[in-house]
């Protein structure tokens, strides 16, 4: 178990749509520890993306705050690295300079650049495809490529905004074994935006269940299914079934 | 409604889009195709047109020999390097000017709201109807009046497909860029200008049709030179044959002219082409 220090601390955070009168969370309270993942699982359309781009500082808060390192969030800190379920990917850019592009505006050496974007493009199994062009790639390989982009800045914290949302349920499940491998490599503080259970008990030391807009804690669950995983392995735990069921019961109960 | 409103909802319709359909790389087949349809047009009109109107629809075989005889004669080379001069000139102002007040006005919203009103109403009112106000404006003295004319034609479609370019910039690309910590020139030099750029070189080809109206125009009202000079001179003679010779020229510029600037696209823009 990692230690228990809040890395990243959501206090009484309040979000309204600007247009109107919805509100999309209020008075949210979470804290994310040192190097755990922690999966933020909530119905579609529940304002969990929004929490995520708050977290980043993309979008500021209407009330409340976030803090990173003792410090509150305004705009994008330098060891934050997001992975976007859009990807991203600059159709302009080849898959080298896409993954080359936050080392550059890091202002890191070019020799820095190179072995960084040649590590993590071998990391992620993109080798090979180094030149091509994002509309070359299948949805996966895109997500590859926007996962090491995230990870050759080699942030101290991970934001997954639904990275897999949009891929088909085969290579959705081949990119989370690839992120539990890397990550497992090296764990660093991560949040997991999905709404799949599966794939929040997968990825998840705890979980996060959001109820439907506006978002409050419904609950905060431990994922007591040890490290290294995969997601057969995770599936086939003992504890998978109970989870899951819990997990649903609490995300039905809020809809019915 | 207010104008602004009117100019807001007409914005989108008349940018051109980026060409990314299928039918950009033509294949030997579309070539035949191609070839064969004027090859067609030209027989029918080479062994019937003559039967229709004897004076006004000239054989292409005169024509042929005309534009020969305008070589020989020195005529058409002398036209052609006044046009031109008029056309690079004024094409050379509407991109400069098209390309700094479209970014502006697409960046910001001051200077769109400024802009935008006078854009939409000289965008609406036939440029044609402008000309003689340029003569006046410039005293019909020399090459800028024509110049200024060219430009007039030709500065819209620039202007208002870089207006849409930078407008139209994918808002997840500018907040992966801000994600990623980027400085304000190298969101220009990422994203911006590299999304923009389809967009630009989309209205550069509408500019050249429009420029090569514009230069002649301008030659018909304002002091009669060049290849509109030809047209108006040959045409007054009745020697149609002749008179076709500079409206050919004037075509076959625009395809070239046109061609040149897809090509362009291919090497600037390769990321459009690269589709599997």
């Amino acid at each position: 178990m990692s230690a228990l220090v809040a890395r990243i601390s959501v206090e009484r955070a309040s979000k309204r749509f600007s247009s109107g009168s919805v509100t999309v969370f209020e008075e949210l309270d979470l804290a994310v520890r040192d190097r755990e993942a922690l999966c933020i699982l909530g119905p579609s359309g529940c304002g969990k993306t929004t929490l995520l781009r708050s977290m980043h500082g993309l979008v500021p808060l209407d009330a409340g705050r976030i803090v990173i390192d003792g410090a509150e969030v305004r705009a994008p800190r330098r060891n934050v690295a997001m992975v976007f379920q859009h990807f991203g990917l600059m159709p302009w850019k080849r898959v080298r300079e896409n993954v080359a592009y936050g080392l550059e505006l890091a202002g890191l050496p070019k020799a820095t650049v190179d072995e960084r974007v040649e590590r993590y493009i071998e990391l992620v199994g993109l080798r090979g495809f180094e030149r091509s062009y994002p509309n070359q790639l299948s949805g996966g390989m895109q997500q590859r490529a926007g996962l090491a982009r995230a990870l050759a800045v080699e942030p101290d914290i991970l934001l997954m905004d639904e990275p897999f949302g949009s891929l088909d349920a085969l290579t959705r499940e081949i990119l989370q074994d690839e992120l539990l491998r890397i990550y497992q490599l090296a764990p660093r503080t991560m949040v997991f935006i999905t709404h799949s259970i599966e794939e929040a008990i997968a990825m998840g030391d705890r979980i996060l269940v959001l109820s439907a807009r506006p978002a409050r804690v419904r609950e905060l669950l431990q994922v007591d299914i040890p490290r290294p995983r995969t997601v057969a392995g995770v599936i086939a735990h003992p504890r998978f079934i109970p989870l899951r069921d819990h997990c649903w019961r609490l995300l039905r109960e809020r809809a019915a | 409604m207010t104008l602004h409103q009117v100019g807001v909802e007409v914005d989108e319709s008349r940018a051109a889009a980026p060409r990314t359909s299928r039918w950009r790389r033509l294949r030997p087949g579309d070539w035949a195709v191609r070839l064969g349809a004027i090859a067609v047009i030209l027989g029918v009109w080479e062994l019937f047109g003559p039967t229709l109107n004897k004076l006004i629809l000239r054989p292409p075989s005169d024509i042929v020999r005309a534009f020969f005889e305008l070589i020989a004669n020195g005529e058409l080379q002398d036209a052609m390097s006044q046009s031109f001069r008029e056309l690079f000139g004024g094409l050379g102002v509407a991109l400069v000017l098209g390309l700094v007040i479209g970014i502006a006005s697409g960046r910001w919203r001051f200077v769109y709201n400024a802009i935008d009103p006078l854009v939409s109403a000289l965008y609406s009112v036939p440029s044609v109807a402008l000309v003689p106000l340029i003569a006046v404006a410039f005293k019909s003295i020399g090459d800028p009046p024509r110049i200024a004319t060219v430009a007039l034609f030709a500065i819209f479609p620039i202007l208002i497909n870089t207006q849409q370019g930078v407008r139209n910039v994918d808002r997840q690309l500018l907040e992966v860029a801000r994600s990623f910590h980027t400085s304000e020139r190298r969101l220009w030099t990422d994203v911006i200008i590299p999304s923009a750029t389809p967009y630009v070189l989309a209205g550069v080809r509408l500019a050249i049709g429009r420029g090569l109206i514009g230069m002649i125009v301008a030659e018909f009202f304002i002091g009669l030179v060049g290849l509109g000079y030809l047209i108006i001179a040959y045409e007054n003679v009745f020697r149609i044959d002749r008179m076709f010779v500079p409206v050919i020229v004037v075509a076959t510029m625009g395809i070239l002219m046109m061609g040149l600037v897809q090509w362009l696209e291919g090497r600037i823009a390769p990321w459009l082409k690269k589709e599997q």
